[in-house]
């Protein structure tokens, strides 16, 4: 089969296993709508921030689909895909495609089938996937430390040190918390956790980090049950 | 004390080297467990630890704790089952007492197991902890623990 690259890794993985992998891609109801050709033009790729940086190319993305280079675009699966930063600059193609949203397909499919390249990935995010899906917020002051922000040198620690002080300096729709951004209401929470858990995300932090999926499930499930729901009764939850 | 790549392993522990937990065997039949020197490396700097209340049920494997640093979040597994008898406030206030001493004040919750010869079987002694923590470390790609200021061995 042709390959983009012909020395694209993972020869010794099955083309089977690759094709099914592909398949999963293309039959997402949303690739048709990614794709329409490309002209090799570059316009995505000079556009793409991410590109200035990495050895990255939302082109290829493109060409690689186009082509059903399977070889090819399992190496991307396992690499590449986790450089793009989702900024959906390269929807300036003028073919109209997306190689962003067809990066967003496929970052999905590797996470749904547990890919090594996808539990690393995600690995340093995990306490960021703990808060948004527990707390409703994203981020946190006091992630701001210094091991996980070594490149901002001294103004880190200082921040770190004390990061109390900070917050009470700033307006008071922030709570003036460390561990969250705002707050966000328990039921607004429950919302949210009932549309993680039925829409199948909690299964893909399953496949992903088995032990964050047993810390989220227990902290909202005891918040459920605080409020005296039951977990399998959703309409309930939702309507109250 | 046994020294892997600077990570020290206490010789009166055992160990579940899977899940970097350490348990220490207490006179009146709890044990005690807590986070390895190579798991406070692994996570970094500490900031929050929740122990789960005095009187809940665990099962083996199942979470007795859930610590956050920076990014990272992960489960303190227990390798028992059965109740937790006590935990461990002090790294409630303070989590960086985890970083500091991971096996003296650093303990987390205290367990009476339900089969206590059983899940011990699956424990290992210091010797072979420092076999299976050199192939642990050289696959996670960890060079060394790495101790904070006023790190006490």
């Amino acid at each position: 089969m042709f390959a983009l690259y012909k020395d694209a890794g993972y020869q010794d993985v099955l083309v089977e296993e690759k094709q099914a992998l592909f398949d999963q891609v293309t039959q997402d109801m949303r690739y048709p709508e990614t794709l329409y050709g490309c002209y090799e033009c570059g316009i995505c790729v000079a556009a793409c921030p991410s590109a200035r940086f990495y050895d990255f190319s939302p082109r290829v993305f493109a060409q690689v689909m186009a082509r059903e280079d399977v070889h090819t675009f399992y190496e991307l699966l396992n690499d590449s895909v986790w450089d793009c930063s989702q900024c959906f600059s390269c929807t300036c193609c003028p073919r109209e495609n997306n190689p962003g949203a067809i990066i967003t397909i496929m970052r999905e499919v590797a996470v749904n089938n547990g890919l090594a390249s996808a539990k690393e990935a995600l690995q340093a995010y995990s306490r960021i996937i703990f808060k948004i899906m527990s707390t409703g917020t994203q981020v946190s002051p006091d992630m701001l430390q210094p091991d996980f922000f070594p490149d901002w040198g001294q103004d880190v620690r200082d921040v770190a040190e004390n990061l109390d002080v900070w917050r009470r300096a700033i307006p008071p729709e922030t709570m003036h918390t460390v561990e969250l951004a705002w707050d966000v209401s328990e039921k607004t929470r429950l919302e949210l956790y009932m549309i993680w858990k039925l829409t199948g995300n909690l299964e893909m932090i399953e496949n992903i980090d088995e032990g964050l999926f047993m810390i989220l499930e227990e902290v909202m499930e005891e918040l459920l049950e605080e409020h005296g729901y039951d977990i399998d009764d959703f309409d309930n939850i939702l309507e109250d | 004390m046994a020294l892997v790549r600077n990570c020290l392993l206490p010789s009166d522990l055992l160990y579940d080297v899977p899940t970097n937990i350490w348990v220490r065997e207490l006179d009146d039949g709890m044990v005690e467990i807590g986070m390895t020197d190579i798991a406070q490396t692994l996570a970094g700097s500490i900031i929050h630890c929740r122990p789960k209340k005095v009187g809940k049920k665990v099962k083996k494997g199942k979470s007795v704790a859930t610590v956050e640093s920076g990014k990272w979040v992960g489960p303190v597994r227990s390798p028992f089952a059965g109740n937790i008898t006590e935990r461990n406030d002090a790294v409630v206030n303070d989590a960086t007492i985890l970083n500091r001493s991971p096996y003296g004040e650093g303990w987390i919750v205290r367990i009476t197991p339900a089969d206590m010869e059983g899940d011990r079987a699956t424990l290992v002694g210091v010797e072979e902890a420092s076999t299976l923590y050199e192939a642990y470390m050289q696959e996670k790609d960890l060079a060394s623990c790495i101790h904070c200021e006023g790190f006490e061995e």
